[in-house]
């Protein structure tokens, strides 16, 4: 059978092991050649893979962080761990898990440990809705993206139990500016994405990027592009939006009393979010997996060339948000608020109905008349 | 959330050292503040009663820990005006350069800290690698990079190593680009002016009023500098000017002290240029013995100290990178100073913490406290 | 500005308790004044004299008596001046400046934590650099240094 999608791998090697056991336990190959078992194995193993792929590239996007960070600011970075410092992170990781977890004595336990838990988890459960590739995910999800933001909403609540559960005056400061922060973003950021949904008319990402394969959305979008890259910074927390871990007044904000596996919890899940938002720019404005008609077909015929390809975009685009922690100093939290409710708000309004127009005359003005488009 | 007190320190990534602010806050408002200093308490004032005359300079290194050959600067001035020293023409000289960089390198430092408060990672580790050049520097001629008991009564230690002016001048022609990238990282960005504009304002007749003295004085307009209108050492004859900007607030804080370091570029060409034409000794002859030496002066040579040494009292005041510096020597014959008193401007900046801190945001503090640019050494003393 | 001059303007503003005004290497003159009439005096050498900003408060102890000086700079005369009074060795007090001078009070919580000078009316005479109940002034000549001392410090509950 021909190996397609992520599923069809899992499934692949699901059924290759349970047969293989089969051959060697005969008296159970009933049981084991159950299609049920087949699939709960391969449901499993489609986690692990995807949980094993989104782990690592949250780490590789910290060390691209951090060398990036270095060059721009005259040093190297990391440098001593694996070649370049690659192995840095995971020693560092490493280093995080071995740590004894500790909770201030008043702290309440339930939201303690359960609000890094949560937090982390939903960060993950995000990267089973992104598609990576054309052959990522075979299921059509017509409501992909819509739930894809709804997981990424979920965060303020987590920041905001575990900064209360803290009981630190910072911890509880820097939850309510979080909570405050990432509502205050929400509204854009969909907004943002009404106005891909006019133009690509579905809700479904694998059908976006398909939208996408004669032109991206960028260009007749750039509004919108605009108003999402600087929610999505606002809601990934970092530099010029990190106020709520802002260090210069509130020590690390609302992770200020977690230390060792917990903090790794919640840097990690920082850098998952910052991946899954570089992946959601790339997707509904940068084309997914696709490549300009220009590009001589080699390099989409490269075996993995569609996953290679949606991954440079992705660091490309992290790249810039590291450019902007690189140069811009913190915004304030009355600013940032400003900043959301009262510019991006209505700009991304102007985006929608710039859209809307779009959509109305069937017409986009810079490729010429894509008869494909939706309405 | 109704009103609670905050503690920022006294580990706290705002203080730059040690020292505690309690903030009275309503929301993200400060309603006042209450400063709690003597984390860093040494009794220097008390250790220095026990101690030579050149022997109290190791402590001075350590008053302010940025600006260690200021405080030399302005101890030595008084123990010489106590004692009745006369240093070199070169010695001042020298001195004053060493002031001079030392400013430069404090207010790098202030530049580095002060960014990175308000979030801007890069200008730090570039205002920290312009330093250590400085630091370079002080390490070529003293030996030391951050305490570097350079100074003596009666002169320097040792002269300036050869090819020394050459290497400063060096350092002086990468500075001075430099200054142009640091103010465009800053009043380039909309972000940064959004952030210090109007805030932390600070009247010049309220400065006064609080003895806020330095920058933060300069920034409201005020020309007060004492190498300007008490000129030591040699100050009188270069030429430099005083740096001032109107607002009050944190950006012209940050303006001043921005052409502070420009001027300072200028005195210490003027400065190189002099010490270039100028050989000489830098220490005076005929010190007291015991001045030079490592044992406290005992049997006949004590005795001649106690009934013949002169009595006085040495007051000097300078410019310190932070402000207006006093230095206030007893000196009742004998080995040791009587009483030694200094007059840190920090020490008076932070009194009047209230004045420009309430008002505003928690998140202003970082920015508020770094424009004051704390010094918890020489606060505490 | 010399002594004179400062002399001068002092009678002509009807200053009360100047014991005297000499000449003083650094600043325009010293002034000694007797601690009593601290209060009246310090309105007229701000005003009178034109000495808005105070540098510094400090206290010595002679032994036989205290000394607290104070560093007064005159923006309009580029000059500094010296006040400075004698105060009783048994319990040493004077009026605050800082109802003159805002800029004292912390440097009379010093000099009254660090040399034992007492502050009259001072609005907030609490320990400043020396924990809370730190009883001891250390830059007294009797505090000798390299004594080992009984320190109860009370922590203080925010």
């Amino acid at each position: 059978m021909a190996v397609t999608t992520l599923w069809d791998v899992a499934y692949f090697l699901s059924s290759g092991l349970l047969g293989v056991l089969a051959h060697i336990l005969p008296p159970l190959a009933w049981l084991l050649t159950n299609p049920n078992l087949v699939w709960l194995l391969s449901a499993l193993l489609f986690g692990a893979i995807l949980l094993g792929a989104s782990m690592i590239n949250t780490i590789m996007l910290i060390w691209f962080e951090r060398k990036m960070l270095g060059r721009f600011m005259d040093r190297r970075g990391a440098m001593h761990v694996g070649y370049a410092g690659l192995l840095q992170n995971f020693a560092d990781g490493l280093k995080l898990f071995r740590k004894n977890t500790f909770k201030p004595r008043e702290a309440d336990d339930l939201g303690f440990y359960g609000g890094p838990t949560a937090y982390m988890v939903t960060s993950l459960l995000m990267f089973g809705v992104l598609p990576i590739s054309s052959g990522w995910s075979d299921g059509a999800l017509p409501l992909s993206m819509l739930l894809a933001l709804v997981i990424f909403s979920f965060a303020p609540l987590f920041i905001f139990i575990s900064a209360w559960s803290s009981n630190n005056k910072y911890s509880l400061m820097g939850g309510m500016r979080s909570a405050a922060q990432m509502i205050a973003y929400e509204v854009p950021i969909l907004l943002a994405v009404v106005a891909v949904v006019l133009v690509a008319g579905t809700f479904d990402l694998n059908q976006i990027v398909l939208e996408q394969q004669n032109y991206w959305f960028w260009g007749p979008l750039f509004l919108a592009l605009l108003v999402f890259s600087i929610g999505m910074l606002a809601e990934m927390e970092r530099i010029p939006f990190d106020l709520p871990e802002a260090e210069a007044e509130l020590v690390e904000g609302w992770n200020t009393e977690y230390g060792g596996m917990l903090f790794a919890f919640f840097m990690l899940a920082d850098y998952l979010r910052a991946l899954a938002g570089s992946i959601l720019i790339v997707l509904l404005f940068l084309g997914g997996w696709t490549l300009p008609t220009y590009v001589p077909a080699v390099a989409t015929s490269l075996p993995l060339a569609g996953i290679i390809w949606f991954m440079v975009k992705t660091y490309l685009v992290f790249g810039v948000f590291v450019w902007i922690r690189a140069a811009l100093p913190r915004v304030r939290t009355d600013q940032l608020l400003r900043i959301g409710w009262m510019r991006l708000i209505p700009l991304s309004l102007v985006a929608v109905v710039l859209a809307a127009a779009l959509v109305l005359v069937k017409c986009l003005p810079v490729f010429g008349c894509v008869p494909s488009m939706g309405g | 959330m109704s009103d609670m007190w905050i503690n920022m320190g006294p580990q706290h990534p705002m203080t730059h050292g040690l020292w505690n602010l309690r903030v009275h806050i309503d929301g993200e408002m400060i309603l006042g503040v209450d400063p709690e200093m003597g984390y860093l308490h040494r009794g220097i004032e008390k250790i220095s009663e026990d101690r030579h005359y050149n022997e109290v300079i190791t402590l001075m290194d350590r008053t302010c820990y940025v600006a260690g050959m200021a405080w030399e600067h302005l101890y030595i001035q008084a123990a010489e005006k106590a004692l009745g020293l006369e240093p070199p023409e070169r010695a001042e000289w020298i001195r004053m350069m060493s002031e001079e960089f030392q400013r430069l390198a404090s207010h790098i430092m202030w530049y580095a800290a002060f960014v990175q408060d308000l979030g801007l990672m890069s200008p730090f580790l570039y205002g920290m690698r312009d330093r250590d050049l400085i630091l370079d520097l002080f390490q070529s001629y003293t030996g030391g990079r951050l305490t570097y008991e350079y100074m003596r009564v009666g002169g320097v230690r040792n002269d300036l190593p050869v090819g020394f002016n050459d290497r400063a001048r060096k350092v002086l022609d990468w500075l001075e680009p430099r200054l142009v990238e640091y103010d465009r990282l800053c009043m380039g960005s909309d972000i940064f002016r959004r952030r210090c504009d109007d805030l932390g304002i600070l009247k010049a007749a309220d400065c006064v009023k609080h003895g806020v003295t330095g920058p933060m004085l300069r920034s409201a307009g005020s020309k007060r500098d004492i190498r300007k209108d008490r000129p030591y050492s040699r100050y009188a004859q270069v030429d430099f000017d005083v740096a001032t900007a109107e607002s009050a607030d944190v950006t012209g804080r940050y303006l001043v002290r921005m052409e502070e370091m420009r001027q300072s570029i200028r005195i210490l060409r003027q400065t190189l240029d002099w010490l270039d034409h100028h050989p000489g000794p830098v220490l005076a002859d005929r010190l007291p013995r015991w001045l030079g030496a490592p044992y406290a002066p005992i049997g006949r040579e004590a005795y001649l100290l106690k009934r013949n040494y002169p009595k006085g009292i040495g007051l000097s005041a300078i410019e310190e990178p932070h402000g207006e510096a006093c230095a206030y020597v007893v000196n009742e014959g004998g080995e040791h100073p009587y009483r030694v008193k200094f007059r840190s401007p920090v020490f008076a900046n932070l009194s009047a913490a209230s004045q420009y801190l309430v008002g505003y945001h928690v998140a202003d503090i970082p920015p508020i406290m770094g424009s004051v640019d704390v010094c918890v050494g020489e606060v505490d003393r | 500005m010399d002594a004179d001059e400062v002399r001068a303007k002092l009678t002509g503003a009807g200053a009360p308790g100047i014991l005297s005004v000499d000449p003083f290497p650094g600043v325009a003159a010293r002034v000694r004044f007797s601690p009593d009439s601290a209060a009246p005096l310090f309105p007229i050498v701000r005003d009178a004299l034109g000495f808005p900003h105070l540098s510094t408060v400090g206290g010595i102890d002679w032994v036989e008596r205290y000394e607290v000086f104070y560093l007064l700079w005159s923006d309009t005369a580029k000059t500094y001046l010296l006040l400075s009074a004698d105060l009783d060795a048994k319990a040493p007090h004077i009026e605050t400046a800082s109802s003159t001078w805002p800029s004292a009070n912390w440097h009379e919580r010093e000099a009254w934590e660090l040399v034992g000078i007492g502050f009259d009316h001072h609005p907030d005479l609490r320990h400043l650099l020396m924990p809370d109940g730190y009883d001891f002034h250390p830059l007294q000549r009797a505090f000798k240094l390299h004594e080992p001392e009984e320190l109860e410090v009370k922590v203080r509950h925010v």
